[in-house]
C-alpha cells in the first residue's frame, strides 16, 4: 500500500513543491503583513476622528498628520507587497 | 500564467535596456524611464513657461484669471507643506524644493492614466534618486544650520554607544522613502493590469485606474513631499 501512494506521487518532483511553496509564502506574506498596516491605519483614522469632532476647528492640522502617520505605518505592508513580488517573479 | 503577467507588465513599462561599456564598467539605462521621466520634466517646464505669461509681480487691483488661479494652488500648498517646518526662514528657503518635489512626484505618477504612457516613479531607480536628493539635502542643512561638530555630535545621542542604531537609523530613512512610493505606485499598476488582463477587460479598469493612478498618486505625491519635510525638519533640529 505504501508503494502504491509512492507510485501516485512520484509524479510531483522538487520543483514542483518549491514553485507550491512560493505562491502560498506569496499569499501568507502579503495576508498576514497586511494585518499590522490595516490596524494600525484604523487606529489612527479613529484617533483622528475623535479629535476632529471634538475639537472641528483643527481639521486641516489633524488631517495632514493622520495622512503621515498612516502613510509610516503602512512601510511594513509595502515591504511584505515588495516581498511578495520578489518570491513571485524574482525568486 | 504568472511568467505571462510579468511579461505584459514588462511590456506596459517597456523594459528597453541601453548598456554603455565605460572603462570596463557597465552602465545600464532604462530607456523607457528615461524617456517618461524626460516627458515629466518637459511638461513642468512647459507649463511653468506657459503660465509665467499671466503673472505679473507686484499684485495688481484685479488679478487675472490664471494668477488667482495659481496663487490659489500655491497657498494650498504652503499653507499644507510650510507649516511644518521649524522656522519662518527655514520654510521660504525650503518650500521651492519641498513643492517641486511634490509636483514632480504628482505628475509622474499622473502619467500612468495616459495610456501608452508609464509612471517613472515605478522604477526603484528613480524613488532612490528622489530620496537620496532630499538625504543629501537634510544633512548638507543640518551640517550649515548647527555646524560639524554638533552634526556629528548627534549621531552620538543621547548615548555614545547608540552610534549604531543611529546610522541605521539615519540609513533606513531614504530607504523607507524610496520604497513606500514605488511599491504603492507598483501595487497600483499592477491591480490595474491583473484586472485588466484576468478579469474585467472592459468598464471597470478605467475606474480603477482613476483611483489608483489620480487619488492614490496625489496622496502619495503629498505623502512624499510630507516626509521629505519632516526628515529636514528632524535633521536641522537642535
Amino acid at each position: 500500500m505504501l508503494q502504491e501512494a509512492g507510485n501516485a506521487v512520484s509524479g510531483i518532483s522538487g520543483a514542483d513543491i518549491a514553485l507550491a511553496a512560493k505562491y502560498v509564502a506569496a499569499g501568507l506574506c502579503m495576508g498576514i503583513g497586511a494585518i499590522g498596516p490595516a490596524i494600525g491605519e484604523g487606529m489612527a483614522a479613529a484617533h483622528a476622528l475623535d479629535g476632529m469632532a471634538r475639537q472641528p476647528e483643527m481639521q486641516g492640522a489633524l488631517l495632514r498628520t493622520m495622512v503621515l502617520g498612516q502613510a509610516i505605518s503602512e512601510t511594513t505592508g509595502i515591504y511584505s507587497l515588495l516581498i511578495a513580488i520578489v518570491l513571485l517573479f524574482v525568486v | 500564467m504568472f511568467e505571462q503577467l510579468a511579461g505584459l507588465l514588462t511590456h506596459l513599462g517597456e523594459k528597453r535596456i541601453a548598456v554603455l561599456h565605460l572603462g570596463g564598467f557597465e552602465i545600464r539605462f532604462d530607456i523607457m524611464t528615461l524617456i517618461m521621466s524626460w516627458i515629466v520634466i518637459l511638461l513642468l517646464v512647459g507649463l511653468a513657461l506657459l503660465l509665467r505669461k499671466g503673472l505679473k509681480q507686484p499684485v495688481e487691483e484685479k488679478p487675472s484669471r490664471t494668477q488667482a488661479a495659481l496663487d490659489g494652488m500655491i497657498d494650498l500648498l504652503k499653507g499644507q507643506l510650510s507649516d511644518n517646518f521649524a522656522s519662518e526662514r527655514l520654510a521660504a528657503r525650503m518650500f521651492p524644493f519641498v513643492s517641486t518635489l511634490f509636483l514632480y512626484v504628482l505628475l509622474s505618477n499622473w502619467l500612468s492614466v495616459v495610456p501608452y504612457l508609464s509612471s517613472p516613479t515605478q522604477n526603484i531607480n528613480i524613488t532612490f534618486g528622489l530620496a537620496l536628493l532630499v538625504f543629501i539635502m537634510s544633512h548638507v542643512l543640518a551640517v550649515r544650520h548647527k555646524g560639524t561638530r554638533k552634526w556629528l555630535k548627534g549621531f552620538l545621542e543621547p548615548y555614545a554607544f547608540m552610534l549604531p542604531i543611529n546610522l541605521v537609523g539615519e540609513i533606513a530613512k531614504p530607504l523607507s522613502h524610496a520604497f513606500r512610493l514605488f511599491g504603492n505606485v507598483l501595487a497600483g499598476t499592477f491591480l490595474v493590469t491583473v484586472i485588466m488582463v484576468k478579469f474585467v477587460p472592459i468598464a471597470l479598469p478605467p475606474v480603477l485606474n482613476i483611483i489608483f493612478g489620480l487619488f492614490f498618486g496625489a496622496i502619495q505625491a503629498f505623502v512624499f513631499a510630507i516626509l521629505a519635510v519632516a526628515y529636514i525638519n528632524v535633521a536641522v533640529e537642535e
